[in-house]
């Protein structure tokens, strides 16, 4: 709850920085709107209904919750409406000094009046955020671009591990496959953090990078690629992995083990039998850590698996999902030579520094939340243009 | 005894090709490699090249699982982590004195010294313990069994902890390790071993929790004069039981080179477990339990010995398999 009020206060505070740049998909979200004007209301409307009937229905009593904002954010705005002295009744004031004063006093009341719609407006925001996910696995792979782009995918995976680390989550990593001249090709974390999705769902798609390799020795400048997934872990989604279900195979199988003997091979192989998915590791010289990494491992598989399946139904049907598990997308380019890194998505998005970006500390935090404040935009601009009211849906 | 001098031979076999390199400058044994000249007194042999005939050679002496062996001896010398060391070795490179060490362990490896005692290390669990010439080496099985007794203890109160028979620490530095919640005592009847745990045990820093005495167990004088009257929560033990009819038929590596009181169990591999149950028949808590990694044929006979000889003592609780389903580690409760 605290963590809640505190990132209402940043997202607050954000609303402010960026209140000028108002894209061309939120410029429907305006206050004035007449459709969105209905919706508030029919939101103060069930929350007034909620109130008088939630007693024992923890459901209700959780949307009830979650209205209580906008409704608040709404009332405080027409107690500050009904402070404004009418132009009926400022025509009708005969003395002028005291019409002047009640004109500036509307002045002041108007002033307030717009500052509380930007409250409304981000209480409305979050009230779309319905995305609620105890966790996330995070996905960095490296893509077109042979060694180089395996060297960015680990630049990419050092920026994020920062980030969270930045954020205060709790992560844990599944799986780790590195080169040989200190490149990444695919790492599998989990992070354990139910803000996670929501700041990391914009982060999903396709990076380039254009540089010179540092293997290139004619000076040329490549494009190379690493691509994110995102794909968020239901709260209610559990991989239970039985004993029985696995077969875990060692070399040193037979005989009579223990002090008789001293074979080193710590290899493990485990197969999950009812999926035929096969992992393994003996990239330590303890089996015992073998066979944890391995068990990881498995669990990430089987977790992607069923994710992504269950994922896919979802996406048809869930049009605020979109994009987040877009692999294809470009999304964002880091340019060397310039010094520059693009988001692609957002007007102005260009930042210079990339080392200091690539710290994955403050200048990556503020790019993430602008995104994440553009995403909202539309997609209150989408929720309110579906919208029906409930006398048309009569009708 | 008898087997002690029969065995002594191979051992300064092995040593004396340990160290047979070191002093003799350079000699050429890299000569039959292909060698890069890169500047003039530095020569960068490609570790691929300097693996050249060695698995050949360590299967012909009896080695088994070469690469892996090899994979360890190579990160050794190129003082890496294991795990940072690429399986197809692109990009790594030995320097002359480099490739000298390599030679000379390959060469002790192949006179059948175990690897974790030329590397000089070994990772149980989640630490890194040094080994020392003559001291058991942990084994996988030992792994599992630590596993099973730290779950069973992670939520609890403070432990006061025993174990017999320390050898290197592995058991009891990596329990510290891994329950802040446990103070841990062994006792060990060698020397070096008693040396190694403590060494081991303030490399870890774990030493504020542990201490270690050189004492035998023996009949009537289980425990070290200073700890006579003490008691604890909890003993653990990996004592020997390898039974003495079995040692015509162990590897080298283990008949040679460990040393023959960490493994001898006597005719049935039971002497130095019985002193145990006796031991905790006085030092254990009511209540308290003694856990035992074993061989596979004992505990149904340590169950009996429980109904038979300790009644009202000490109590069987149950037995465990270890990862590869043989039924070795059994838990007692003193009543
Ligand atoms: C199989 S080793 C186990 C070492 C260590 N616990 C491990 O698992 O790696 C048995 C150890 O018990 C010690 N030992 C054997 N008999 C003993 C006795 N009577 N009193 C004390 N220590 C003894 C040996 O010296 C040896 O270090």
């Amino acid at each position: 709850m605290f963590t809640h009020k505190l990132f209402n206060l940043r997202c607050r505070s954000l609303m402010r920085k960026y209140a000028s740049q108002t894209s061309a998909a939120a410029s429907s979200v305006r206050l004035e709107n007449e459709k969105l004007q209905k919706y508030l209301e029919n939101l103060r409307g069930e929350y007034y209904a909620l109130r008088v009937n939630t007693a024992g229905n923890s459901h209700a009593y959780a949307r009830m919750a979650r209205l209580e904002g906008v409704v608040n954010a709404l009332e405080r705005q027409r107690a500050l409406e009904r402070n404004l002295t009418s132009k009926h009744d400022l025509d009708k004031e005969t003395d002028e000094d005291m019409r002047k004063l009640m004109e500036e006093e509307n002045e002041v009341y108007t002033d307030l009046i717009r500052k509380q719609e930007e409250v409304i407006l981000q209480e409305l925001l979050l009230l779309a955020d319905d995305e609620n996910y105890p966790a996330v696995i995070f996905e960095v792979n490296a893509g077109a671009g042979g060694q180089e782009a395996m060297l960015f995918a680990k630049e990419l995976y050092e920026m994020y591990t920062n980030y969270f680390e930045h954020m205060g989550w709790d992560f844990e990593e599944y799986a780790y496959e590195t080169t040989d001249i200190g490149g990444l090709r695919h790492a599998n974390i989990m992070v354990n953090d139910s803000q996670a999705y929501m700041w990391l769902c914009n982060e999903a798609g396709v990076h380039r990078v254009q540089r010179v390799p540092a293997t290139e020795k004619s000076g040329r400048m490549h494009t190379s690629t690493a691509s994110i997934t995102v794909i968020p872990r239901p709260a209610d989604f559990q991989i239970n992995i039985a004993e029985k279900d696995l077969k875990i195979e060692t070399k040193r199988a037979s005989g009579a083990g223990g002090q008789h003997v001293n074979t080193t091979d710590s290899a493990v192989r485990i197969v999950h039998l009812p999926t035929g998915l096969a992992v393994e590791s003996q990239s330590e010289r303890s089996q015992l850590k073998n066979r944890e990494l391995a068990l990881k491992r498995l669990q990430a598989k089987l977790l992607q698996q069923q994710l992504q399946s269950a994922e896919s139904s979802k996406q048809a049907t869930r049009k605020a999902q979109q994009g987040s598990l877009n692999r294809n997308e470009k999304i964002r380019t880091y340019n060397y030579v310039q010094d520059r890194v693009t988001d692609h998505r957002i007007q102005g998005g260009t930042l210079h520094n990339i080392s200091g970006f690539l710290e994955g500390g403050d200048q990556l935090s503020r790019l993430i939340e602008r995104l994440q404040l553009e995403q909202r935009k539309v997609k209150l601009a989408s929720l309110i243009e579906m919208w029906q009211p409930p006398s048309d849906v009569n009708n | 005894m008898m087997l002690k001098l029969l065995t002594k031979p191979m051992r300064c076999l092995a040593a004396a090709k340990l160290t047979r390199y070191a002093s003799s400058g350079s000699s050429q044994p890299s000569a039959e490699h292909a060698v890069t000249e890169t500047t003039k007194d530095e020569t960068v042999v490609p570790v691929t090249k300097a693996l050249d005939g060695w698995a050949g050679k360590l299967k012909e002496a009896g080695v088994e699982d070469t690469d892996f062996n090899l994979k360890c001896i190579v990160s050794h010398v190129l003082q890496r982590k294991f795990n940072t060391v690429p399986d197809n070795y692109a990009n790594v490179s030995f320097n002359s004195s480099q490739l000298r060490d390599f030679e000379r362990f390959c060469e002790a490896r192949c006179a059948r010294m175990p690897l974790q005692h030329i590397i000089g290390e070994w990772d149980f669990m989640d630490i890194t313990l040094k080994t020392a010439p003559t001291v058991f080496i942990p084994r996988p099985e030992t792994e599992e069994f630590v596993r099973r007794v730290i779950e069973e203890y992670r939520e609890s109160e403070h432990i006061d902890m025993l174990e017999v028979g320390c050898g290197s620490g592995a058991m009891s530095l990596s329990m510290l390790h891994a329950l802040p919640h446990v103070d841990a005592t062994g006792i060990e009847r060698s020397k070096a071993a008693t040396a190694l745990a403590w060494e081991n045990a303030k490399l870890l820093g774990l030493h504020q929790r542990f201490k270690v005495y050189n004492h035998t167990m023996e009949e009537n004088k289980y425990m070290p004069e200073e700890l006579k009257d003490k008691q604890y929560d909890l003993i653990i033990s990996n004592p020997p039981y390898v039974k003495t009819m079995e040692f015509q038929y162990l590897h080298p590596e283990v008949v040679v080179y460990e040393n023959i009181n960490a493994l001898d169990g006597g005719p049935d591999g039971l002497r130095v477990a019985r002193l145990v149950f006796d031991l905790a028949c006085v030092h254990l808590r009511p209540g308290g339990k003694l856990w035992l990694e074993l061989g596979n044929e004992h505990p149904p006979l340590v169950k009996t010995i429980m109904n038979l000889k300790y009644e009202g003592r000490l109590r069987f609780v149950d037995s465990y398999k270890d990862q590869y389903k043989r039924e070795r580690f059994v838990q007692i409760e003193k009543v």
